[in-house]
């Protein structure tokens, strides 16, 4: 059968439409079926993006809720120099004065051979408006957070600082790190042409958690107090090295801890390592002195001697296993109330032989010395306190006077807390609180019994002798307060340099007020005074009753002596 | 016959296009309300950083280093009263304590019901 050309014509237009719609057909099975999965992923990955989010770090109170530490928002600017290489020098000049750098720099970096350069960090949000309304191609910013202390370097020992990655290097920061980061969330989005987030389009969120607050037992103002006095002692007798620490007795809370040097923990680069040392817990020096508190305080709880109890002081030098042992002063024969508030050494090295070196180390064991105190900072040391078995002949006289064993400054003012507060030796408590956003305590500080040192009764003995140091007659008048009996023990200790005890000395004081009910114990010590005076009594006296005087007055102390007859109230008024 | 035919299907393709013009109208709410979220979470999130940047500002301010310092600036000679300076008006009847020896055995302190610090000049 012969066919018509209207038909040939008709079947090459449906071949030449079946060969066309065939070929798409090939091609659409080709895209969704053969070539799915790598088409399907490319395309998600130019809609999609993850976008992490930070949380933010917690932040840092006193006891008060005063803020000591928290994180500010900024931003870093950031360049493609594939994009901005070709117009660098204009980019440049509009940068430069925004970002206060060298426009030669600026160009270098964008056009650097790298599809990411970073040119200036922590930049505020008004400089980034500005620098945005330049809309300057390639230039973008990304969200940075910046460790902010508002009180420069008030507490910055304890509270410490961050690194670069916001991670807590030293004091609190870094203790509390657990605590304080916060938990980073993400967000798959889904972008416009622009770039711009569609919202709706959002398909998985977990958001970011910040940290949790931590609330220290440091009170802001009795830190002012403490650092501004300290200050003043540093000018006046030009120390090495100085430390205060403020504590309530009973509980063993900090409520002030500061060193000198210090640093501003907002720029801590350029302060030097013995700077940023926390000399409260990591540094270890023979306390001198303020030990005998130790010994007498043993011998008296073992009941060997009374208060009344008499020893002779041999006029000042007494030989002991062919090694004389000297008083500043000499003395003759006193009690043992008046060998603590004369500071007798010999009367120390007697009462000590009394004891006997087994119970002398028990005691020295039982107040904490030789081991961490367990404060929640970084770098706390042990301190160097020998174990009976290297204990030399000459030991029995020279431990009793603070020599041959080194103690941390916080580990002596524990250890007299636990004389203060009947016979307890607390754990030091600096961090008070962790609560989360909502307010809920995560961690809460209660005072923590670490052993019972010694029978309330002999707590009250040592107390009795420990008031006459700041007497007239005591090694501390200037230490005394008006209106308020306080208890205390000077000590300075000849430091040793090359094995050999040099004239240097190291000056502290101890002590606590009101003696009849103690509420705040405070711990002065100057390394090296150079003022000319060195005496414990004379160079740290005087800091502990200025500093002691403003802290009852902040806390509105009712005196406990009387200072001004209540008859005169009537003429007053 | 013919009418109610073209009827159903102009009702039929008018509820389609009822449908498609709903999930249209629908999915513009989605996209308003999604920018409307958006608006909102930036405008949160810049709340924040400002309570955060506000928040050490007013720390800075509060510090007792710059109290003190602006109360020198500005010449206004506040100072704490000395303890010696303080007249505590006891309640009547109110143990009042007398200074304690210092070798007797520690009293016991001071309760009064009430004071009142009165800074005298």
């Amino acid at each position: 059968m012969k066919r018509s050309p209207q038909h040939i014509r008709i079947a090459c237009v449906l071949a030449a439409l079946a060969a066309v719609f065939g070929a798409l057909a090939f091609r659409l099975f080709q895209l969704h079926v053969l070539r799915h999965g790598t088409l399907s992923a490319e395309a998600t990955a130019i809609r999609e993006r993850v976008v992490h989010r930070e949380g933010r770090r917690g932040t840092i109170v006193d006891r008060n809720g005063n803020l000591l530490a928290n994180s500010l928002s900024v931003h870093r600017i950031v360049a493609d120099p594939q994009l901005t290489a070709s117009q660098a020098p204009v980019i440049a000049q509009k940068l430069a004065p925004l970002l206060r750098k060298d426009e030669a720099a600026l160009v270098q970096l964008l056009t650097r051979q790298s599809r990411y350069v970073r040119l200036d960090q922590k930049i505020d949000e008004e400089t980034l408006q500005k620098i945005r309304s330049l809309k300057l191609p390639g230039i973008s910013a990304e969200d940075q957070f910046q460790r902010s202390y508002p009180n420069a370097a008030l507490a910055s020992h304890v509270v410490g600082f961050v690194d670069a990655d916001h991670k807590g290097v030293q004091g609190i920061e870094a203790s509390m790190q657990n605590y304080l980061q916060g938990q980073a969330g993400y967000e798959v989005i889904e972008r416009d042409r622009k770039g711009r987030e569609i919202r709706s389009l959002r398909t998985e969120e977990i958001g970011p958690r910040d940290g949790y607050t931590v609330a220290l037992t440091i009170d802001q103002v009795i830190q002012h107090i403490a650092e501004t006095e300290l200050d003043r002692a540093m000018a006046e007798h030009r120390p090495r090295a100085a430390t205060i620490i403020v504590t309530r007795p009973r509980t063993g809370e900090i409520l002030a801890m500061s060193c000198r040097p210090t640093f501003d923990s907002n720029n801590p680069g350029p302060a030097p390592a013995d700077a940023r040392r926390n000399r409260a817990i990591s540094d270890v020096a023979e306390p001198g002195s303020t030990f005998k508190v130790i010994t007498v305080s043993g011998a008296l709880n073992e009941g060997i001697v009374n208060l009344a109890d008499r020893l002779d002081c041999e006029n000042g030098a007494f030989i002991y296993a062919g090694r004389a042992l000297h008083d500043a002063h000499p003395f003759g024969v006193l009690s043992v109330e008046e060998i603590l508030y004369h500071s007798s050494n010999i009367g120390a090295a007697k009462i000590a032989l009394k004891l006997g070196p087994p119970r002398l180390a028990d005691y020295i064991s039982r107040y904490g010395f030789g081991r961490k105190t367990g404060i929640e900072l970084p770098g706390e040391v042990s301190g160097i306190a020998h174990p009976l078995s290297r204990w030399s002949k000459l030991s029995i006289t020279r431990i009793p006077m603070g020599h041959e064993i080194a103690v941390t400054p916080l580990q002596m003012i524990m250890a007299v807390n636990a004389v203060a507060s009947g016979g307890q030796l607390m754990k030091p408590i600096i961090v008070k609180s962790v609560t989360d956003e909502a307010g809920n305590a995560i961690v809460q500080a209660r005072p923590q019994l670490v052993t019972q040192c010694l029978a309330p009764r002999t707590s009250v003995l040592m107390t009795m002798a420990l008031r006459k140091v700041v007497s007239p007659e005591g090694t501390a008048p200037k230490a005394a307060l008006d209106g308020y009996d306080v208890a205390g023990k000077t000590g300075t200790a000849q430091k040793i340099e090359n094995g050999q005890y040099v004239n240097r000395y190291y000056s502290s004081f101890i002590g606590y007020f009101p003696a009849s009910d103690p509420q705040i114990s405070i711990l002065i010590s100057l390394d090296d005074p150079a003022g000319g005076a060195y005496y414990g009594g004379t160079v740290a006296g005087p800091i502990f009753k200025a500093v002691a005087e403003k802290i009852a007055q902040y806390l509105g102390m009712a005196p406990t002596m009387r200072i001004i007859d209540p008859t005169k109230v009537a003429s007053l008024s | 016959m013919r009418g109610g035919t073209v009827g159903r299907s102009l009702l039929i393709c008018g509820c389609i296009a009822g449908v498609g013009l709903a999930y249209v109208w629908q999915k513009n709410q989605i996209y308003r309300l999604g920018d409307e979220i958006k608006k909102r979470e930036t405008a949160f999130s810049a709340s924040e950083k400002r309570t955060a940047m506000l928040a050490a500002q007013l720390a800075h301010l509060k510090s007792p280093a710059q109290l003190e310092q602006r109360c020198q600036q500005h010449n206004l000679g506040l100072v704490a009263p000395h303890e010696t300076q303080v007249v505590r008006l006891y309640e009547p009847g109110a143990e009042w304590d007398t200074q304690l020896p210092a070798s007797t055995s520690p009293a016991k302190p001071a309760s009064p019901r009430s004071t009142t610090r009165v800074a005298r000049r």
